[in-house]
C-alpha cells in the first residue's frame, strides 16, 4: 500500500474524504464518506463525492473521542499530539503492534470477510452503467430504484471479474450457485433487501498463501501460513449517501446495485499482523487479476473481521464467544482493531466475565472497540431465495478458459523480480501494489527499452535494471509527493504500461546515460524533472538534445585534477585531518566534509561524488596524514 | 391454522343430485357466440378500439397504477407493462379507469381496496365481484370493456370471473410477461384475461400468438427455444391445422376426488356432476381421479405467497414514489425507520400477509414453514403431473410407482390410475356470497375460498374459470338471481391452446344466459 500523504490523511481524518487512485482510475478525487458533519464544516456538493466508495453495514461513525468536540481546522499533528497526551494522562501507552501480536496464556482466533467492488461495466442485475466520477443519480435502471413492475436481469459478464477472484484465491467454482433476499431496512436500499448468494455461493473451498514478506506476525514462523477461504459471493451494493448539515441525507443511487464479492475466510487466523497482511494480500491478488476496481484507501474493499479468544491451556476446548467488527476501512485499522478487541475480551473474561456476541465498531486512531449492537438487536435477514432470479450456471469451458488466461500472479511475478533484478521483497512488493499494477507494467516497458540500448548481454544489464527499478520506485514519487494537492500532477499512468507524464523512452535515456556515468545522478534527476514538467518535447526534443543544449554531459576531471582539488579542499583544514590519525572508528562524517569542500571548490557538473571521495580517501591515508604524521 | 379440506366420495355427491338439469338449457347457444365463433381469428382484433380494462397492479402508460393501496396513492409507473404494449399493439384502447381491486391483489372479494370497494354487476350489487381482480371481471360483465386484464397468483383471476358470470384466464406460468405487473408473489403471479367468452382471451393467446413472445425483461418469461420445445409438444397452437372438433371424443376430463369438500354448496356441487355428464354425452370421458396433496396446497400456499409477499412489499417505504407519512421531524417512529409510512400505508389485510410471511421466514421459522411449504408444492405438481396424459416440458422424465401413490389413488386398471387431457372441477365452493357476511368474514373464511385455484396457481399450469347453470329453485329469490357457478378447466404445462379450446367448446354447453 502507499504510504498517504500527511495532507490526505488529515483530510480523510478530519473531514472524511478520501483521495482515490484505483485501477482504473488514476485521478485524485475528493470523496465524503457518511459521516456526521458538524455545521461548520462546508456541505459537499455532489461535485465533490464521486468515488463511490463500497458499503458494508451501515453504521454512522462516531467522533474518535466522544468528548472531544470536532475539530474544524485543527492540524493533523497537533491533533495526533493531543490524542497521545491524552493517552499518556490516562495511562494508556501504545504498545508498538509488532511486540503486541500475542497475549500469554491465551489464543486469538480471527476469521475476515473481505467485501470488494467488482471490475464491471454493468450492475449486476440491471443494464445501468457503473461509475465513478459522473453526476448522481444519472445510472439508475427501473430496478435500480424499486420500480415497482421491474425485474432484475442478471448481467453474465459480471461474472467474469468475479471468477477472476476466485479462481486467484483458489476456490471450487460451484456449477449451480443461487441468489437470496437478505432483508433490512435502510435508505440506502431501495428494495429493502440485498441481492446476495447465501445458500448456495458461487464459489467455495478456496486458500490464500501468506508469506513473511506479505507482513505476517514473526510468530506465524518463516515458512508463511495457509488460510482456507469458505466462500466468495456475489452480491449487490447499495446506494451512496452525501451527509448534509442539519441530518439532511442525499441520496446517490448511482452505485445501487454494482457488483460486489464477498470473501469469507476461514477462522484460523491467530496473529493481528496476519489478519492485515491477508487482507492486504487479497487486494494485492484481485487488483492482479483485474477483479477489482479499487483498492481500500479508495473505498473500493472494506473489511468485517470476527474476533473470539480462549485460554492456551486446553487445547480441546472450542473457540471462544466470538464479536464481529464491522466497516474496517484501511489494512491498519484491522490490525489495530483486532488487537483492541482480543484484549478486551481477555479483559472481560479474566474478570469473571463473558463475551456477549455483538457487532461492535471501530474508529481510527481509537484504543477501544465500541459495542454497536447486541444480539438480541440483530436484525433477522429473513434470507429466502430470489424469486425472479435462476441459477446461474457455470460451465467448466469458461472456467478453464479464465484459469488459463488469468496470467502470472503476483507471488510468481515477486520471486521472478527478486531473483531476475535482485530486488529486495519489499521493494518488488511495491512495484507490484502500486498504482493498481500499472507501476509494474510501465517497469517492464522501460526493462524492453533499456534492453533494446544496452544490447543482450543479460550480466551487465543487471546493474542498470537495478537502477531502473530503484527509480521508478523512489524518483518517479518524488515527483509528485511534494505537490500532492494538485491533481494536475499525477503520474497518469496507463493501463498499457505507459506514464504520461514520463514516458518510457525519456526514462530509458536518462538511465542509460546515468548507468554509463554519462551524466551525474544530480543531472539525471534535474532530467527527470524537465520530462516531468513536459519541455520534453515542447523545448528539447529528445534528452539527450536538452543535455547536449545545456551542455550536460559528464565531463569528469582527471585522477589529477581531481588530487590538486584535494590539496585545494585540506589546506587549512589540519584540525579535520588530525582526526584521521589513530580513530577508534573511521571519521567517515569528516571525509564526507572534506568531499564536500572539493564539490564546492571545482566544478561540480565535473565532479563524481563517489569519485572524489575515492580520491580524498586515498590521499588522507598515503599524503596528508603521513605528512601530518611527521610534522 | 389448519386448511385441511375434508371430502366425500363423488359418489355420495352424485346421490345429492335430485334436480333435473332444468330443460331447455341443454341445445341452447347464443346466437352471439355462434357468430362470434365464426369471427375467430384475427379479424376481432382489426376494430380498433376495443376496450381493454387494466388491474390497478399492471402499469399503463398515463394512469396511476397504486394496487389500490394508500402507500401508492397517486403513483405512475413510468412505462407500459409488456401485455399492454402487446395489446394496444392490438388496437385496443385502455380504458379511463384502472380496475379495482383488493390492496396489492390480497383478497377474495375485492374489499380491502384503500379506496374504493368493488361490488357485482346489477341485479347482484349486494353480491361479492370475486377478488382480487373484480374490478377487472366487473368491466367486462358490465360492458364497461370487452378484455380485462387481471393478475392471478392463487385464484385471483378464475375467483371473480366465477361470481361474476364471466370467463377468466390464468396462463402457464412464464408465457405472459410479469414486466410492468407490480409483484405480489413472484413465483405464483401470472397476468390474467378476462372476457364475457372464450373467444377473445384464446384470440390474444393462441391466435395473435402472445404465447410466442419472450420477453426479455421479464427472467421468468420462458426463453424463446424453452417456448419452442413446448410447444411442440403440444396440439392446438397451429391454426392451419383442420378445424377444431365439435364434440369431445377422445378426451379424459379428470374429476378430482379431492375437491368435493364439505364446504361444497350443493348446488354448486350439482352443477359440477351435470357439467360431468354433458361431457359425457359429448363423447367425452370423464373419470374420477385423486390428487392426494391437494389437501396441504392451500397451507403451502399461504406460506409460499405472503413470504414473498413481506418480501416484495419492503420496497415501499415512500421515499421514492408512492405516499409518505412526514407527519413529524422523521420518519422514524421509536426509532424504526419507515414505520409511520408503512404502519399507515399499507391496510390491515396486507399487514396481516406481511407479518405472517416474515415470521415464515425468519431465523427460526424458516425450516418449518417455507421450506416445507416448498416441498408440498413440489408434491403438488407432481400430482399433476401424475394425472395427466401428457407429461411436464419443464420436468425431466418422472416415473411414477403405484407403490409411492397415496392409497386413496384409484386405479383405473391393473396398469394404474387413468390419465387424463383436463381437470374439471368447481372454481369457488359457493356462489357469490353477500357483501355484508364477506365483511363478518374471518381471514381463514376468505382463505378457504381459495381452495379450488391454488393447486393449479403452485403448480404453474394453465386454468380458466367458464360460467356454469346451477340448479335453482323457482321459488327461492336469491336462487333465481345466482343462477351460475365457475367452472374450471386445468390443463397440463403449456396446454393453454387445448384449455382455451376445450372451455369454448365447453361453456355453450353448460351455461345458457
Amino acid at each position: 500500500m502507499p504510504h498517504l500523504r500527511p495532507t490526505i490523511l488529515s483530510r480523510y481524518l478530519l473531514q472524511g474524504q478520501l483521495s482515490a487512485r484505483g485501477c482504473l482510475n488514476s485521478r485524485y478525487r475528493g470523496y465524503a464518506i457518511i459521516a456526521a458533519r458538524t455545521s461548520r464544516a462546508s456541505a459537499p456538493t455532489p461535485g465533490h463525492a464521486r468515488v463511490r466508495a463500497l458499503h458494508t453495514e451501515t453504521t454512522s461513525p462516531a467522533p474518535t473521542d466522544p468528548d472531544a468536540p470536532v475539530p474544524g481546522h485543527v492540524p493533523l499533528r497537533k491533533q495526533l499530539k493531543d490524542e497521545a497526551k491524552r493517552q499518556k494522562a490516562t495511562g494508556k501507552k501504545k504498545r508498538k503492534n509488532a511486540n503486541n501480536q500475542v497475549v500469554d496464556g491465551w489464543e486469538l482466533t480471527v476469521g475476515i470477510e473481505i467485501h470488494a467492488q467488482l471490475n464491471t461495466a454493468k450492475k449486476l442485475f440491471s443494464g445501468a452503467s457503473t461509475s465513478f466520477n459522473d453526476d448522481p443519480n444519472t445510472h439508475v435502471a427501473y430496478f435500480d430504484l424499486a420500480t415497482p413492475g421491474s425485474q432484475p436481469i442478471f448481467q453474465n459478464e459480471t461474472l467474469i471479474p468475479g471468477l477472476r477472484a476466485a479462481l486467484a484465491l483458489e476456490c471450487n467454482i460451484q456449477q449451480v450457485s443461487t441468489f437470496d433476499r437478505k432483508h433490512y431496512f435502510h435508505w440506502d436500499q431501495p428494495s429493502g433487501y440485498q441481492i446476495t448468494q447465501y445458500y448456495e455461493p458461487f464459489a467455495r473451498d478456496g486458500r490464500i498463501l501468506l508469506q513473511p514478506r506479505d507482513g505476517i506476525a514473526a510468530e506465524d514462523g518463516g515458512e508463511g501460513l495457509s488460510v482456507g477461504i469458505k466462500q466468495v459471493q456475489m452480491e449487490q451494493d447499495t446506494a451512496k449517501t452525501l451527509a448534509q448539515p442539519g441530518d439532511v441525507h442525499w441520496i446517490d443511487f448511482n452505485r445501487v446495485g454494482v457488483p460486489l464479492i464477498e470473501i469469507i475466510t476461514l477462522p484460523e487466523i491467530h496473529h493481528p499482523a496476519t489478519a492485515a497482511a491477508l487482507v492486504r494480500k487479497v487486494q494485492i491478488l484481485l487488483n492482479a487479476v483485474d477483479a477489482c476496481v479499487s483498492g481500500m484507501e479508495a473505498g473500493g474493499l472494506r473489511a468485517d473481521v470476527n474476533v473470539s479468544v480462549r485460554r492456551t491451556d486446553d487445547p480441546a476446548a472450542p473457540l471462544g464467544q466470538c464479536t464481529e467488527i464491522k466497516n474496517l476501512s484501511s489494512f491498519k485499522a484491522v490490525e489495530d482493531a483486532i488487537i483492541a478487541e482480543r484484549d478486551r475480551q481477555i479483559a472481560v473474561l479474566e474478570a469473571g466475565g463473558t463475551i456477549a456476541g455483538e457487532t461492535r465498531g471501530w474508529s481510527i486512531g481509537s484504543t477501544e472497540t465500541r459495542r454497536l449492537r447486541a444480539k438480541e438487536g440483530e436484525v433477522d435477514y429473513r434470507y429466502m431465495p430470489d424469486p425472479d432470479l435462476a441459477p446461474i450456471v457455470i460451465g467448466d469451458d469458461l472456467v478453464h478458459h479464465l484459469r488459463d488466461t488469468m496470467g502470472e500472479l503476483p507471488d510468481v511475478e515477486v520471486d521472478g523480480l527478486m531473483k531476475d533484478f535482485g530486488l529486495t521483497a519489499k521493494d518488488a512488493l511495491s512495484l507490484i501494489a502500486l498504482d493498481g499494477g500499472m507501476r509494474i507494467e510501465y517497469f517492464w516497458n522501460v526493462i524492453d527499452a533499456l534492453t533494446a540500448r544496452l544490447g543482450p548481454d543479460a550480466l551487465e544489464n543487471q546493474l542498470c535494471f537495478q537502477l531502473a527499478a530503484n527509480w521508478i520506485l523512489h524518483e518517479l514519487g518524488r515527483l509528485t509527493s511534494e505537490r500532492s494537492d494538485d491533481a494536475a500532477h499525477d503520474l497518469g499512468f496507463t493501463v498499457e504500461g505507459q506514464c504520461e507524464r514520463v514516458p518510457v523512452d525519456h526514462l530509458a535515456d536518462i538511465l542509460l546515460y546515468l548507468h554509463q556515468h554519462r551524466i551525474t545522478a544530480k543531472i539525471a534527476k534535474e532530467l527527470l524533472w524537465v520530462v516531468f514538467r513536459g519541455r520534453i518535447p515542447d523545448q528539447y526534443p529528445t534528452v539527450s538534445d536538452a543535455i547536449e543544449q545545456e551542455g550536460l554531459w559528464f565531463h569528469e576531471l582527471s585522477d589529477v585534477e581531481y588530487a590538486e582539488l584535494a590539496d585545494a579542499a585540506v589546506e587549512g583544514q589540519d584540525d579535520v585531518v588530525k582526526q584521521f590519525v589513530n580513530y577508534r572508528q573511521y571519521p567517515q562524517g569528516k571525509l564526507m566534509f572534506l568531499v564536500g569542500r572539493m564539490i564546492r571548490l571545482g566544478q561540480e557538473e565535473r565532479i563524481d561524488p563517489k569519485n572524489a571521495e575515492r580520491i580524498m580517501r586515498a590521499a588522507l591515508e598515503e599524503k596528508y596524514v603521513p605528512a601530518m604524521a611527521k610534522q | 391454522m389448519s386448511t385441511h379440506v375434508r371430502h366425500t366420495h363423488i359418489r355420495a355427491a352424485q346421490r345429492v343430485i335430485t334436480t333435473r338439469w332444468r330443460a331447455g338449457n341443454i341445445q341452447r347457444r347464443s346466437l352471439q357466440q355462434e357468430t362470434t365463433v365464426k369471427d375467430s381469428g384475427v379479424e376481432a382484433y382489426q376494430n380498433v378500439g376495443l376496450r381493454l380494462a387494466v388491474k390497478d397492479n399492471i402499469a399503463a402508460r398515463g394512469f396511476p397504477t397504486t394496487c389500490a393501496s394508500n402507500i401508492l396513492a397517486g403513483n405512475e409507473i413510468p412505462f407500459d407493462a409488456t401485455i399492454v404494449t402487446q395489446l394496444r399493439r392490438l388496437g385496443m384502447d385502455v380504458v379511463a379507469r384502472k380496475a379495482g381491486m383488493d390492496e396489492f391483489g390480497m383478497g377474495t372479494h375485492s374489499t380491502t381496496s384503500a379506496f374504493d370497494h368493488v361490488h357485482n354487476v346489477h341485479p347482484l350489487e349486494r353480491y361479492s365481484a370475486g377478488g382480487s381482480s373484480g374490478g377487472s371481471a366487473v368491466a367486462v360483465r358490465n360492458g364497461t370493456a370487452e378484455l380485462a386484464l387481471g393478475t392471478d397468483t392463487g385464484g385471483s383471476v378464475r375467483m371473480p370471473a366465477a361470481y361474476t358470470g364471466t370467463v377468466g384466464f390464468k396462463p402457464s406460468y412464464g408465457m405472459l410477461s410479469r414486466w410492468g405487473v407490480v409483484p405480489y408473489a413472484n413465483s405464483l403471479d401470472t397476468v390474467g384475461l378476462l372476457a364475457r367468452t372464450v373467444e377473445p382471451i384464446s384470440t390474444a393467446i393462441v391466435g395473435r400468438g402472445f404465447y410466442s413472445e419472450h420477453d426479455p425483461r421479464d427472467p421468468t418469461s420462458l426463453p424463446s427455444h424453452v417456448r419452442t420445445r413446448c410447444t411442440a409438444q403440444r396440439e392446438g397452437y397451429d391454426s392451419s391445422g383442420q378445424a377444431p372438433k365439435a364434440d369431445f371424443r377422445g378426451l379424459t376430463f379428470g374429476v378430482p376426488l379431492e375437491y368435493n369438500i364439505e364446504e361444497l354448496d350443493p348446488r354448486i356441487r350439482r352443477g359440477w356432476l351435470q357439467a360431468a355428464e354433458k361431457i359425457q354425452s359429448l363423447g367425452g370421458r370423464v373419470v374420477p381421479v385423486s390428487l392426494p396433496s391437494t389437501k396441504n396446497a392451500l397451507s403451502a400456499y399461504y406460506v409460499i405467497a405472503p413470504a414473498e409477499a413481506a418480501s416484495n412489499l419492503s420496497k415501499y417505504d415512500g421515499i421514492r414514489y408512492g405516499r409518505r407519512d412526514s407527519d413529524g421531524t422523521s420518519d422514524a417512529l421509536n426509532g424504526v425507520l419507515y414505520a409511520r409510512t408503512r404502519g399507515t400505508g399499507f391496510g390491515n389485510e396486507v399487514k396481516r400477509r406481511i407479518l405472517l410471511g416474515s415470521y415464515t421466514l425468519s431465523s427460526d421459522a424458516i425450516d418449518n414453514y417455507f421450506i416445507q411449504a416448498q416441498k408440498v408444492r413440489q408434491l403438488v405438481r407432481r400430482d399433476f403431473d401424475r394425472v395427466f396424459k401428457l407429461s411436464n416440458p419443464l420436468q425431466d422424465e418422472q416415473t411414477f410407482n403405484l407403490s409411492d401413490m397415496d392409497e386413496s389413488v384409484m386405479l383405473d386398471s391393473k396398469l394404474g390410475p387413468a390419465q387424463v387431457d383436463f381437470l374439471l372441477s368447481p372454481t369457488a365452493p359457493t356462489p357469490p356470497p353477500l357483501l355484508e357476511q364477506v365483511h363478518k368474514q374471518t381471514p381463514l373464511d376468505s382463505y378457504m375460498n381459495d381452495v379450488f385455484t391454488v393447486p393449479a396457481s403452485l403448480a404453474g399450469l394453465p386454468a380458466i374459470s367458464i360460467p356454469m347453470d346451477i340448479p335453482v329453485d323457482p321459488n327461492n329469490e336469491e336462487e333465481k338471481l345466482l343462477h351460475f357457478g365457475g367452472l374450471q378447466l386445468i390443463g397440463q404445462y403449456w396446454d393453454d391452446a387445448r384449455v382455451l379450446s376445450a372451455a369454448g367448446k365447453l361453456s355453450s354447453h353448460v351455461y345458457s344466459v
